[in-house]
């Protein structure tokens, strides 16, 4: 029998997760645990930050002690607030040049293989976040010309507070929920992109997070304003090493676009097995606008993550695409959430699933017609594929209509690989591990196929690294 | 506590949000404020207490039998080891409450291998009572039976009950329960069944009055093979709100569920409420499951709310899915319509006699077919009016 490996020798020697390595930790060594007034206080000096800034911030711990913890998701039970790193700070300044960076920086990022995507020209802009800052910027020069901003959120309050203020906190409210508070609290780095009337940026703008200490927290805040008519597609990867405690990764994305604005945001999510991923997005759309979300869900050891779109306009779309792997000891809770303010607009919810070797998937969703909104209409699909008999699929959407002149479906499927299938592919000559991975690809073949294709390549890979041993 | 409410409680316990742990003990269950998972959408101020602790008492409903022949109906003492063999076990306060309140239980009793012509009818007719009644009927077909129970609830009443169904080995039984009730009744019910090896239990709600009807429908299986039908219809008019809640516990190997509930809705503030929850446990390998509900929203200021929550432990099934969808009339089936000469008014009767006529066919109780399709046709003449003038206006 053929292994896999022997037919795809890039495989070869390659673990369960192969950005589990570690650079020297200096940084991180030093910095401070636990969580008080004096640490955000601390974090607002160091960046020198307006007063607003800060007060929103306090207020933000204040909110953070008060909202109680979810008990409705995974078990978060185990995450030790006090014994995490709200902020450590890798290097002194950002580079523009990956020459500039300190050597471990710069090692991590060529083996994820960031700096040859921006070579190639790939993406149109690439933000490089290390620990809690970003370390690494760059813009492609016409772009620029344009009026396109792409910056690291820090900065971005640096060199335009006015915009800064107007949207900071507007699409997610400080208090909106428990972790969302935390991040205003100690958020740092991220991405804040304007794009300007009328400018389409035609390739990706890419970010690539990294955590590299131990029980560190990573928080960051990104903010993007398409204004009308103009389109940008942002990619995020993220990945971390593999250690004995936990990590905690709690981000907030505010998204608004405006009138016949395009926005779609890829983010394919690689944390290794012991980062908790407890992220907040939501997005605003404008009358015409569309919002599409395309959200991979592979690593993590919990992923708590319902991308939002508010339909606020008139013929408003939104669409996400969502898709999850769960592993071993992992549980991705992830789904969509579309609420429709205004007439005639229109959501899409695509969910795709794989759930194996004991690992959890949970589609949580909902779709919100609010009164008025009539004409409007929805669709929500979901799929989840069990590879064996010990994981785990949950489906739990959620609908609430307050408008009769509405259309909405809901439909959701569970299956394991079916036997048929795996004979029939098997008895043309494939190795039974090879027939499932294949499956598998298949099955999340829809989704795969609106990403970017190095991502798209990535995600495969992915999965043959995750079906590797999925079968007795 | 009997051996069977025992077995219930040992079962392995499901990390879930949606199945509180159950208990016989009134004060293990809070008295709900509306944001737990299982109260959110039911209106709590309009439940007369009897989610709190207004008292309870004899007489809010007289109880009429038409028992077929060969089916025993009896009434017994509260205290009957008959009572709990379905395995109910309460999971919420009104239905500890009711328990705990109800001064006795009747029994309708299906003797082993006997096959049952015509159905046994139990009439619940409300009094007007304003002091809440609390019920419990058990009804058990034993090994190889087959019948038809329906209990209709009409009048106007505040009512909290438990209803056991236990369905032996083999057996073949069907439940219609009837809400039927006056404008200004409410009603709160709990009915768990246990379904047999290489059982049938066919179950079917209609609610069509009342001012807060809530069912709760839960089903376990004893032994593989077995298998429940699920079928619902509801029709919610203005100020009304229905809920039907459904539990489907796959506790054994190649089991089958399909549950199929559909609804319309009509007049300000009608609300309709269904909530779909199918578990898959590890043991229960091989097994099939399907959940619909559908909501038709006839005029404006109706809301539904459809959730079809699936959890599923193993890997090892033939499918498992389910679908859920609310919309209004179809554009394209009225003017099909409308092109061959029907009237509008009639057209839009024609589309909700079609929505729901599939599903009063699988009832499979012929004389209460005939009575659904007609107080189907009842309804919608209540509003046909507003029907015309709002596509008018």
């Amino acid at each position: 029998m053929t292994s896999i490996e022997e037919l795809n020798p890039e495989l070869k020697g390659i673990g369960k997760y192969e950005f589990g390595w570690a650079d020297s930790d200096v940084a991180g060594a030093t910095a401070q645990r636990g969580l008080n007034d004096a640490i955000v206080r601390d974090i607002s000096g160091k960046k020198s930050e307006p007063q607003w800034m800060l007060d929103l911030r306090l207020k933000g711990l204040k909110l953070f002690g008060r909202k109680p913890m979810p008990t409705w998701g995974s078990d978060l039970s185990e995450i030790d607030f006090d014994n995490i790193k709200y902020f450590v700070r890798s290097s002194e300044k950002q580079a523009t040049s990956w020459e500039d960076l300190p050597e471990d920086i710069k090692n991590t990022y060529d083996r994820l293989g960031i700096p040859e995507a921006e070579k190639q020209r790939l993406v149109a802009g690439v933000a490089a976040q290390y620990e809690s800052e970003v370390v690494y910027h760059s813009i492609r020069e016409d772009l620029e010309e344009k009026g396109v901003l792409f910056l690291d959120t820090d900065t971005a309050l640096k060199e335009h507070p006015e915009i800064f203020q107007e949207y900071f906190g507007t699409v997610i409210p400080v208090g909106d929920n428990k972790f969302a508070a935390l991040n205003t609290a100690v958020w740092s780095g991220g991405s804040f992109i304007y794009v300007p009337k009328g400018v389409h940026v035609d390739i990706p703008l890419q970010a690539y997070f990294r955590i590299n200490t131990e029980n560190m927290g990573q928080f960051e805040r990104t903010l993007i304003i398409a204004d009308e008519d103009s389109y940008v597609h942002y990619v995020e990867g993220c990945t971390a090493p593999i250690y004995q405690s936990d990590s905690l990764h709690s981000a907030v994305v505010e998204i608004i676009v405006k009138k016949n604005a395009r926005v779609r945001y890829t983010t394919i999510q690689n944390w290794s097995n012991n980062v908790y991923n407890l992220v907040t997005k939501r997005a605003v759309c404008e009358e015409g606008a569309t919002m599409e979300w395309v959200d991979g869900n592979i690593g993590s050891k919990v992923t708590m993550k319902y991308p939002a779109v508010y339909l606020m306009g008139e013929h408003a779309k939104g669409e996400t695409l969502s898709i999850a792997f769960a592993g071993e000891g992992q549980h991705q809770d992830a789904g969509a959430k579309m609420v429709h303010a205004a007439p005639n607009t229109s959501s899409s919810i695509l969910s795709k699933s794989v759930a194996r070797g004991g690992g959890r998937t949970s589609y949580r969703g909902l779709v919100q017609i609010n009164e008025g909104a009539h004409g409007s209409k929805s669709n929500v699909l979901c799929d989840a594929l069990l590879v064996d008999q010990i994981s785990r699929s949950d489906t739990y959407p959620y609908v609430d209509i307050r408008e009769d002149d509405v259309s909405m479906g809901h439909e959701a499927s569970v299956s394991k690989v079916s036997a048929d299938q795996l004979f029939y592919l098997m008895s043309r000559g494939m190795a039974e591990d090879e027939a499932m991975a294949m499956i598998v690809r298949g099955f999340v073949e829809p989704i795969a196929k609106e990403l970017p294709m190095e991502y798209a390549l990535e995600l495969n890979r992915l999965i043959e690294l995750q079906m590797e041993g999925a079968v007795g | 506590m009997t051996a069977a409410v025992q077995e219930a409680l040992e079962l392995g316990k499901v990390e879930s949000h949606l199945h509180p742990e159950g208990s016989f003990d009134v004060e293990a269950h809070e008295v709900p404020k509306g944001r737990e998972e299982i109260w959110r959408f039911t209106p709590l101020k309009r439940l007369k207490g009897i989610h709190d602790s207004a008292p309870f008492a004899d007489g809010a409903t007289k109880v009429e039998v038409e028992a077929a022949t060969g089916v025993t109906v009896e009434t017994v003492a509260a205290d009957d080891a008959v009572r709990g063999t379905s395995g109910l076990v309460p999971t919420d306060r009104v239905s500890a409450r009711a328990w705990a309140a109800s001064t006795g239980a009747t029994v309708v009793r299906i003797p082993t291998d006997t096959v049952i012509e015509g159905a046994t009818v139990i009439r619940h007719h409300g009094t007007g009572s304003q002091t809440a009644g609390a019920g419990h009927a058990v009804i058990v077909a034993e090994k190889f039976a087959k019948a038809t129970v329906v209990l209709v609830f009409e009048g106007s009443a505040i009512v909290a009950d438990n209803i056991e169904i236990v369905v032996e080995d083999g057996a073949d039984l069907t439940v219609v329960s009837v809400q039927d009730w006056a404008d200004d009744a409410v009603h709160l019910s709990t009915q768990h069944a246990k379904v047999g090896r290489d059982a049938n239990l066919k179950h079917v709600s209609v609610s069509f009055g009342g001012d807060v009807v809530r069912h709760d429908f839960t089903a376990e299986y004893a032994g593989p093979g077995g298998s429940v039908e699920a079928l619902g219809l509801y029709f919610a008019d203005a100020g009304q709100h229905i809920e039907h809640r459904l539990f489907v516990d796959h506790t054994a190997p190649k089991t089958k569920s399909n549950v199929v509930y559909k609804g319309a809705l009509q007049g300000e503030k009608a609300h309709a409420v269904w909530i779909g929850n199918v578990l898959i446990r590890k043991e229960a390998e091989g097994i099939e499951t399907y959940e619909e509900n559908r909501n038709l929203i006839l005029t404006d200021g109706a809301w539904a709310d459809s959730v079809p929550n699936l959890e599923i432990e193993t890997g090892e099934i033939e499918g498992a899915g389910h679908a859920s969808a609310i919309g209004r009339f179809d554009d394209e089936q009225l003017f099909y319509l409308q092109s061959r000469g029907i009237s509008e008014t009639e057209a839009k009767r024609l589309v909700v006699h079609g929505f729901f006529n599939d599903l009063i066919r699988q009832i499979g109780v012929p004389e209460l077919e005939e009575k659904l399709t007609s107080t189907v046709e009842a309804e919608l003449a209540k509003n046909i009016n507003t029907l015309i003038t709002k596509d008018n206006a």
